[in-house]
């Protein structure tokens, strides 16, 4: 029969794996509103994540209305990067 | 792209953002923008094409055609907006708890449908019953999409919850 000692380090290795892994998993899920987060986000996935936070101005979340507030039509941003002519 | 002594490299600045808050001129006709994000638009998609195919088919051919891309398009533009606008109001109307369950299910699943099949299954039954829309996949023989001939273990749960 093994004494309980000797097992204690594995138990302390599986708790510490245990809440590291619950505290990542956590965070993300709180970052994304209760969902899993996005992965392999292409230019069309980045496009229509920054075209819901013009809608909603809340980080992934949705909305269903047929139609959008009056200051969605003026809202966009394009971005440009300045080219010196020195 | 290489950089070598001929070809020295383009320089890099930090981006610029633009914002424009002047409205359209007064002469362009004023439509409603669409509200819905990207989940639930994803989810209503194969419904606002099988409602809007003349629409976007005219509006597509006219920006294929045209010089200036969308500025020559606009009025087909807004019929394609005005038609998917109504296709989210009927589905709100009459489907919602269905449709709320299945883009709650592809905004979990990173916009997967092939992972939101048990929800789509009864949305796909309550708009064709109430709005008489079917999702037929583009370029497909056109049978419609739960119409399984020998189903496996996963179609027949997707059945099963479509004739409920």
């Amino acid at each position: 029969m093994i004494p309980f000692e000797a097992l204690l380090p594995y138990g302390v290795i599986i708790i510490m794996f245990g809440v590291a892994g619950t505290g990542m998993s956590a965070a993300k899920l709180l970052r994304e509103g209760g969902n899993k987060p996005r992965v392999h986000r292409d230019a069309w996935d980045k496009m229509m994540m920054e075209r819901d936070m013009r809608l909603t101005r809340e980080y992934r979340k949705q909305s269903d209305e047929p139609i959008a507030p009056e200051d969605f039509k003026t809202s966009s941003v394009w971005r440009a990067s300045r080219i010196w002519d020195d | 792209m290489t950089t070598s002594k001929t070809n020295p490299r383009e320089p890099h600045s930090l981006p610029y953002y633009i914002t424009d808050p002047t409205p359209l001129p007064s002469h362009i006709p004023s439509v409603p923008e669409i509200g819905a994000t990207s989940a639930p638009l994803l989810s209503a998609s194969y419904f606002i094409g099988a409602r809007c195919a003349p629409y976007s088919e005219d509006f597509m051919l006219c920006r294929s055609q045209s010089r200036t891309g969308e500025m020559d398009c606009l009025k087909e533009g807004r019929r394609v907006t005005r038609c998917a606008i109504s296709v989210l109001e009927d589905i709100n109307k009459n489907c919602q708890n269905e449709f709320r369950k299945h883009w709650g299910c592809l905004e979990n699943e990173n916009h997967d449908l092939s992972r939101c099949r048990l929800d789509e299954a009864p949305l796909n039954a309550c708009v064709a019953k109430f709005l008489s829309l079917t999702k037929v996949i583009p370029d497909s023989d056109g049978t419609p999409i739960n119409d399984y001939e020998t189903p496996s273990y996963f179609q027949k749960k997707v059945k099963a919850k479509y004739e409920q």
